[in-house]
């Protein structure tokens, strides 16, 4: 899961404030106004449906988005290839496990 | 019989926010959606049109080091140009004018269009039916219909029509730079791009049909819906109908999306 901090208009304070942003991958999980607590979040039911979604599109678009960073800088992209593909395994399971706790 | 010239367009994407501009927060156009900026949505919606040859990002100067490794990671070549915004959105779209004003006096620009880059989810075709409208007539600007607005208790009934004025706006290069021009000379700063264009010269602006898609992410609501349609549309912001939709492993799923949030972000 990660974090992210950014200035959005909130209804209860009607104003702009500041927020939390929390991602399971790259799907928005939650937000909460840091001003006044206001909290808003997918439930379980419509977010496990549209990581799965969003998980499968990952996939399928990840040749393409390999391709697009080869042609872009092959030298850097085969220098981080072996750490990107040891993190994979890590990154996934922290997803699910953030998944199956909520 | 010749063929008419093509027409080139740039793209003015306005990132620099109206935020408070303190702290060490995120500006909201930097926020990832759907495993890309939100600001860089709207950029390849725009460049899949031909006739696009030259984009603007307007920034503000915090943002640049996130906004550089951003556009290296998600936007290929031709480069955007870069430039630092004001603090209104009059002003930022003087500084990218200004940035433009060489390529517009050469004549290598035809139509300047401003788009707010708030809106991630504004479609090719709607950038497109602005600058062929703005070709046409002058300027163009996407509206939608808000029918259905009424009064409050005994407040003061709302005009019979009202509508809801959305970017991407289109207008011609060489009246646009010359009505900011006057306006910096003059003092004026304007709400919006049209109201500079109605105030120092008489090119008119047509009203061409908004997009109920083409949201602002204002409120936190507005990120939750913003995914939920670009996983309608299958991550694919062309516009283009779409005969045959591909089937997903997951097809069945996509039916559970409409369900089960806590907040309706409609």
């Amino acid at each position: 899961m990660s974090t992210n901090e950014a200035e959005l208009h909130c209804e209860v304070c009607n104003q702009l404030t500041d927020h939390e942003l929390h991602y399971t991958g790259r799907l928005l999980d939650s937000v909460r106004c840091t001003q006044c607590g206001t909290h808003v979040e997918l439930s379980s039911r419509a977010l496990i449906p549209a990581y799965a979604l969003d998980l499968e599109q990952r996939v399928l678009s990840k040749p393409r988005r390999m391709l697009r960073r080869v042609a872009r800088d092959p030298v850097g992209y085969l220098r981080q290839l072996p750490r990107a593909v040891l993190r994979q395994p890590r990154k996934f399971l922290s997803e699910f496990r953030g998944l199956l706790r909520r | 019989m010749p063929l008419p010239p093509p027409i080139r367009a740039a793209v003015v994407m306005l990132a620099a926010g109206e935020g408070r501009r303190s702290g060490h927060h995120t500006n909201k156009v930097l926020l990832p959606l759907a495993g890309r900026g939100v600001f860089t949505w709207s950029i390849h919606s725009a460049r899949r049109l031909a006739s696009v040859t030259h984009s603007v990002l307007v920034i503000r100067e915090d943002d640049r080091e996130a906004v550089m490794a951003t556009l290296d990671r998600e936007v290929g070549p031709p480069d955007v140009t870069v430039v630092v915004g004001g603090d209104s959105r009059h002003s930022s779209e003087w500084q990218a004018l200004q940035a433009l004003a060489p390529a517009i006096e050469a004549g290598e620009i035809d139509v300047v269009v401003i788009h707010d880059a708030a809106r991630p989810l504004a479609v090719t075709t709607l950038f497109s039916s602005v600058i062929d409208a703005a070709v046409e007539h002058g300027g163009a600007i996407p509206v939608r219909d808000q029918g259905h607005l009424t009064a409050l208790d005994h407040g003061e009934q709302p005009p019979d029509r009202v509508v809801a004025v959305q970017t991407p706006q289109a207008f011609r290069a060489g009246p646009l730079l010359e009505a900011y021009r006057l306006a910096d000379a003059d003092g004026f700063v304007g709400t919006d791009t049209a109201s500079c264009m109605e105030r120092y010269t008489d090119v008119p602006v047509l009203c061409v049909p908004g997009d109920a898609g083409n949201i602002k992410i204002t409120f936190p609501e507005d990120l939750f819906l913003a995914e939920r349609l670009l996983a309608k549309a299958d991550y694919d912001l062309s516009g283009r109908q779409r005969h045959h939709r591909r089937e997903s492993a997951m097809s069945h799923l996509r039916d559970l999306l409409p369900h089960g949030a806590h907040a309706d972000p409609t």
